[in-house]
Order: structure tokens, then sequence, then C-alpha cells
């Protein structure tokens, strides 16, 4: 603001700024709530979320993929026959 | 010196307020932001007139300030209060937008003294407010300049204080900030108004703890002084009232920086329960909060094995962040961990998001071993030996699986991969082991031939680029001491010998020539990833060596699968969860009806004697793995993994194959 003549050289010597970090250090700042206090109520996302006991269903625990017909595990499966058959 | 009654208005109000003990009033009269109202403008012109600087002004100043504090009975006054709205008028009159590093100076000294007068057991609480104004716009002033550094470049420059910096670390404004924020939440946290220590309910200074908590790690956060966090938290552990005692917002905040702190102390399953809890107690409009505080949250859980679920990704807040977590999710459920390593490699578009929230290799090194389970895992249904129905009833040999199946489905893999350059890269430089590689040193990233880029190709080229290497300009002796090399003189030996027969090479590797010394080397590494998976308890079962097989014993009664590729979130929250407290989370000891602030979930955090002594001890480490190259990770994984961790750890951290003998 103060210095428009640096500013300038910046702009002429680099034509595509790496300006994401910038951005993102905005981004990222914790900002301050614009009030100070809120009954838990407030904070819940739906009703029901309460009466779930929690945030069980935030989070998926069982992922393995079990799926034979899945295009990796297809592939693998070949793969396994084919040292299988060498053995 | 002419009349000056805005500042004789302004005097009168302000004692009036002191002897009220009217903290926020004090502070919303204390104005300095620009722009100022009109009555303060007048003030001002009346201190430039009346008040101009001279050697006699500032004690003329000070005598005008000192009625605002009450003559005390007994105790000494409050000194600190008028030489604090002495410096105040003293800012007001001098405040030059132009230089702001002066007005950064100045505002810091304000706030010092500002501090000072906080101090004081009597009175101090009635700044409180005011220390809180100051300090939040130290704060953004020094974030402001920090990131701006050319707004006073100029004015370094003509101080000379651009090649002073030179030569020591630099300390940034902002830390220099948190510095000062430190010694007002000191202020508060030690404050003997009401029952102190850790049971009573917040009194007096003690309400700003964590009002001064929250900026001050703000600052340290900002300026990447972390470290600087640890005696924070050390002392808010010993002396602080449970942090359930304290408004929402400051919970809030306080928990997601508690958590991104625990973190990026590699201490995840503390980590997960802070910053869930901040989620939990968000308000649910704080769309900008939520989402940073996931943005945590979320990679802490994958490492802990628990995804997050399309209803969390639906949510608002996790609009911007589905994008990032859901590829990463599905890949290690796929197993494929040169899809893995592609997907996180530094530089590529995909890492770039990580990067800049400085989780990247944190992830990388933590879930690559969860991908090797997934890989491990569809290995064995496909390719073991599942023993049949009939061995299980029985006493049968149990289910195993020959680990040559895995090291000939990971050369599969690398084969993939070989045909895409991004592939090759992941998979096959040519240091190090060709299982689990090195990713190339980017010093060396650009040399030709070792990664298939073209080279320099006249010897002047060569010359250049590698003439320290190629023609060096001496060399060392059997002795130890340096001998020039004299230019045109031979060395010794003979020029014509034929080199042929020797191996001069040692990376000498080619992909499709793989000797056995080769599969042996994947052997071992297939051995170590499963005995790495064994000690973590992610796998459930023995390995044997001499015919290299991993059995799953004792499956009758969860099943092959459960019981050889137990669910990862369960087995890690049930070793954690023997030890749930957190460090730097006071909780309320007796679970009251403020428990439910706590956001549903029951903690049951009963201070250990020994908290303060693990913390810091932690600590000390950290200071190693906050550095981005943790070179000896083998050692400090161990010594984690004995302290609390239990956490999915690198794969660099082999342990000792520890195999059974079978009975």
């Amino acid at each position: 603001m103060s210095n428009p003549t640096t500013q300038k050289n910046d702009a002429t010597e680099q034509p595509q700024p790496p300006q994401k970090p910038q951005v993102l250090e905005e981004d990222d700042e914790f900002e301050d709530f614009p009030v100070e206090d809120w009954p838990q109520e407030e904070a819940e996302q739906t009703a029901s979320s309460t009466a779930n006991g929690g945030s069980e269903h935030l989070w998926e625990e069982s992922w393995d993929d079990d799926d034979a017909a899945e295009d990796f595990s297809k592939q693998l499966q070949e793969e396994l026959k084919k040292v299988e058959a060498s053995a | 010196m002419g009349p000056t009654p805005v500042l004789d208005q302004f005097l009168v109000s302000l004692q009036e307020l002191v002897q009220n003990r009217d903290g926020a009033k004090v502070q919303d009269f204390l104005q300095l932001e620009p722009p100022l109202s009109d009555i303060y403008q007048r003030m001002i012109g009346e201190l430039r007139q009346s008040y101009a600087p001279g050697p006699k002004t500032e004690a003329a100043l000070l005598q005008r300030c000192e009625p605002l504090v009450p003559r005390s009975k007994g105790g000494g006054s409050w000194t600190a209060f008028p030489v604090f709205v002495k410096l105040y008028l003293i800012f007001l009159r001098d405040m030059n937008t132009d230089n702001l590093l002066e007005t950064y100076n100045q505002l810091k000294v304000l706030l010092n003294q500002c501090v000072l007068a906080l101090g004081d057991s009597q009175m101090g609480v009635v700044v409180l407010p005011t220390v809180l104004y100051l300090s939040k716009i130290l704060a953004k002033l020094a974030m402001g300049l920090d990131r701006r550094p050319d707004l006073i470049a100029h004015i370094r420059r003509m101080e000379g204080l651009a090649d002073q910096e030179e030569s020591s670390e630099k300390v940034t404004l902002v830390e220099k900030s948190a510095n000062v924020v430190r010694e007002a939440f000191i202020k508060c946290l030690t404050d003997r108004t009401g029952t102190p220590g850790p049971h009573g309910k917040p009194e007096g200074k003690r309400i700003g703890i964590y009002l001064m908590a929250n900026l001050c790690l703000k600052l340290f956060f900002q300026c990447g002084k972390l470290r600087n966090a640890e005696q924070m938290f050390a002392s808010i552990s010993a002396q602080s009232p449970p942090l359930a005692y304290f408004p929402a917002s400051q919970r809030v905040t306080y928990l997601y920086y508690l958590g991104r702190y625990l973190f990026a102390n590699n201490l995840f399953f503390p980590a997960q329960i802070a910053l869930q809890a901040a989620y939990d107690q968000c308000h649910r409009q704080a769309i900008s909060q939520r989402q940073l505080i996931l943005s945590y949250l979320i990679p802490c859980n994958i490492m802990l094995g628990r995804f997050p679920s399309q209803t969390l990704l639906q949510r608002p807040e996790s609009q911007a962040l589905a994008k990032h977590f859901q590829p990463l999710c599905k890949l290690i459920v796929r197993g494929d961990y040169l899809a893995f390593r592609q997907h996180l490699q530094f530089g590529s578009t995909t890492a770039e998001w990580f990067a800049q929230k400085g989780i990247l290799f944190t992830l990388r090194n933590r879930c690559e071993i969860l991908v090797w389970r997934s890989f491990a895992r569809k290995v064995f249904m496909y390719g073991g030996s599942w023993g049949g129905p009939q061995a299980q009833a029985q006493k049968g040999p149990p289910p195993v699986l020959n680990l040559k199946k895995l090291a000939a489905a990971t050369e599969w893999l690398q084969a993939q991969h070989a045909t895409t350059k991004s592939g090759t890269m992941a998979a096959s430089n040519l240091y190090g082991s060709q299982v689990v590689p090195e990713p190339t040193d980017v010093d060396y990233a650009g040399l030709g031939g070792a990664d298939g880029t073209a080279g320099p190709t006249t010897d002047e080229e060569i010359l250049e680029k590698y003439g320290d290497f190629l023609g060096p300009d001496g060399f060392y002796d059997e002795g130890g001491s340096p001998q020039p090399n004299v230019p045109g003189q031979l060395i010794d030996g003979n020029p014509e010998e034929d080199y042929d027969d020797c191996e001069l090479d040692p990376y000498a590797y080619d992909l499709d020539d793989r000797t056995e010394a080769d599969r042996f080397t994947m052997m071992q590494e297939v051995e170590s990833i499963f005995a790495s998976l064994i000690t973590q308890g992610l796998m459930g079962g023995y390995l044997l060596h001499r015919e290299p097989r991993f059995a799953i014993p004792g499956a009758k009664i969860k099943g092959i699968l459960p019981t050889g590729f137990p669910n990862v979130w369960q087995t890690i929250s049930a070793r954690e969860s023997h030890d749930s407290s957190v460090p730097g989370w006071v909780q309320s000891r007796a679970p009251t009806g403020l428990g439910a602030a706590g956001g549903g979930r029951v903690v049951n955090l009963s201070p250990e004697p020994d908290q303060s002594a693990r913390a810091s001890s932690h600590i000390s480490i950290n200071n190693v793995f906050l550095q981005f190259h943790v070179y000896d990770t083998d050692a400090l994984d161990t010594w984690f993994q004995n302290q609390r961790g239990h956490c999915p750890r690198n794969l660099n951290a082999k342990s000792n194959p520890a195999f059974s003998i079978p009975s």
C-alpha cells in the first residue's frame, strides 16, 4: 500500500506469482467466533445426532474391500492364479 | 500549556470507571485503532499542542494520570496503571501509520505496561479486557507485517536492521508478540483470586486464561514455533480450572489448537479426542471453523483407521474437503502402495493441498502401512490357503499365506506401474530397496541416466556440471593426507587396463533382470512389512521364516479374516483407551452436569501424577519430530510405543521380525 513500485516489479518479473500460500494463510486462520457462548444444542447438526449418542455415524470403521469383482481385485486374482499355475 | 477540555473530561471519566472496576468500559474508553472518532481526534489535537514531545512532557503527563488510581489506605497503590495511561496518550499523540514498524514497537511497549498493570492483585483484573484488546491489535499488526514484509522493508533498511538480522536467528514480529501475550496469560493463570488450582471455578483474572492462551497459540502456530506452546500446556494442566467452565467459543478454539499441537507431535489418539470435542462443541453455523477442525480431524481418524462417512462428507463444512480425503481413503482400501505413493508424491497436484496443510509427510508415513495391510489382506483372500472347513473344525494346520505370493503380487504391481512415468518414479528409482524405495532426492532429480532423463551430452557440459567429481582438484592418499591433482600427470596404474570384468556400478539394476539376490531382498522386505504389521497388532498371526509364510492360528471363533486382519480402528482404540487423558485438557474431576458440555462424550480424565512429566518427555522428542527429517525413526518409534503411541507407524520402523516357532 505504501510501496507501489515493489509491487509493480514483482508483477513484471513473475507473470505467475505463486499466490497460493498467501491465500492459504488467510484461509488457515482460525477466526474469532462472533458470539462468545452458545448452548450445546446449537452445536448439534441435527436433533437426532445427540440421540445417537454422539459421533459414531460420522466415521466408518469397517472399510475393508471384500468385493472380488472390483477391478484391482480381479486383476490381482488373475495374477495370483498365474503364480499358482507356475509353481 | 493551553486548555485541554477533552483530555480533562477523558481522565475524569476514566477515573470513575476505574473506581467502579468496570473493566469492559475501561477497554471501550482506551480506543486506539484508526479510524478514531472525532472526540479522540480532538484529544489528540490537545495532546499535540499542550504535551508536544519534550524533556518534561512525560513527567507532566504522568502527573495528570496519577489521580486515576485510588490512593490506597494500606497497600501500595497501583502505579503501573497511570504509567500505562500515560503511554497510551503518548501512543495516540505519536501514532504514525506511515511507519508501521514504529507503531508496532510502541504498541508492544504499551501492551507490556498494561500487562504489568494486570499483575496487580487487587486492581489488575480491571485491565484484563484492555490487555486482550491490545493483544489482538498487536497480533493483527504483527501477522500483517510478517505477511507483507515489503511494507516495512524500507524502514528496516533505513535503520540498518536488515543487516543486523542476517547474522542471528530471525525472530518474527509474530513471535515477539506471542511472548508478550504469554506474559499476560501467566498473569491470568497464576491469579490467586477465588479457589486456585484445577478445582475451582474461574474467578478474577482466571476468566482470561483461555482467551490469552488461544491468542498466544494462534501466534505460535502462525510463526511455526509450536514447541513454545509446550510450557503453556503444561502450566494449564497443572493450574487451570476445568475447560468446561469456560464459554463455548474459548473451549472450541482451545481444543482446536490443542488437537493440532498433539497431531503435530504424532499423538494422534489424544489429538483425535481433542479435535472431535472441538468439532462437537463448535457452533453449527461456524462453517469456516468447522472446516478447519475437520481438515485435521479427518486425517487424524484416517491414520487411526476410521474414514469419514458419507454423512460427514456431505455436510456443508466438508464440501471442500471431500475431494482430498475420499481418494486417499479409496487408495488405502485398494492396497496399491505405488498408486498411493504417486498420489502423495511431493510436487504432484494431488499432494499439494496436503503439503499446504502441513500433513503430507505425516499421511504418507503413517498411512502406507494401512495400504500394505489392505494389500496383504487381498493377497490372502485370493491366494491364501484357507484350510477348508474340515481343517478348521479339527486340529488341522492353520490358514496360511505363502509370502512368495505376496512377493509375486508386489512384482506384478511394480510391472503395472512401470508403464507410467510417475509410476516408474515411485517404483523404480535405482537406489536402495525396490520394494520400499526412498524417494528420489531432489538434489539428484535432474541427473542423467538414473531416472531416464537426458543428461548433458558434450564433454564441456559434463565437466561444467560434474567437474568437481570427474576432475577434482585433489585427492586423499592412503595416509589420509590431501594431495593435489597435478594437471597433465597420470595417476598410478595402466591406462590401457581393461575393467570390463570388474563390476564398478554398485547399483546396476534392471527391473526385467531380477536375480535370486533380488528376490531374497524382496522377501526380506515383505517379511519386514508383515512383522511390522503384526507387531502393531494390525495383523494377527505369526511368521514362518524358513519357508516364508504367514499363519493365522485360532481363527475358529472370530473367523479367519477378522483374526488375521483385525479391524484397524478397534485395534488401536482398544489399546489406546486404557489411557484416555488428553495432555493439556483439564477435565472436571467428577462427572457433573457440565460433563455434557464435553460433546456427549464421557472421557474420564483424572489427573495423573506423572502426567506433566510425561507431557514434557513427549515434547523433548517432539523437537526432533517437528523438523521434517527424522533420521532415526526406528529408535523414536520404539520409544514412542513404549511411552504411549500405538498409532500406525511408518514402514521405515521395521521391527526385528520376531519369528515364532509353531507349536
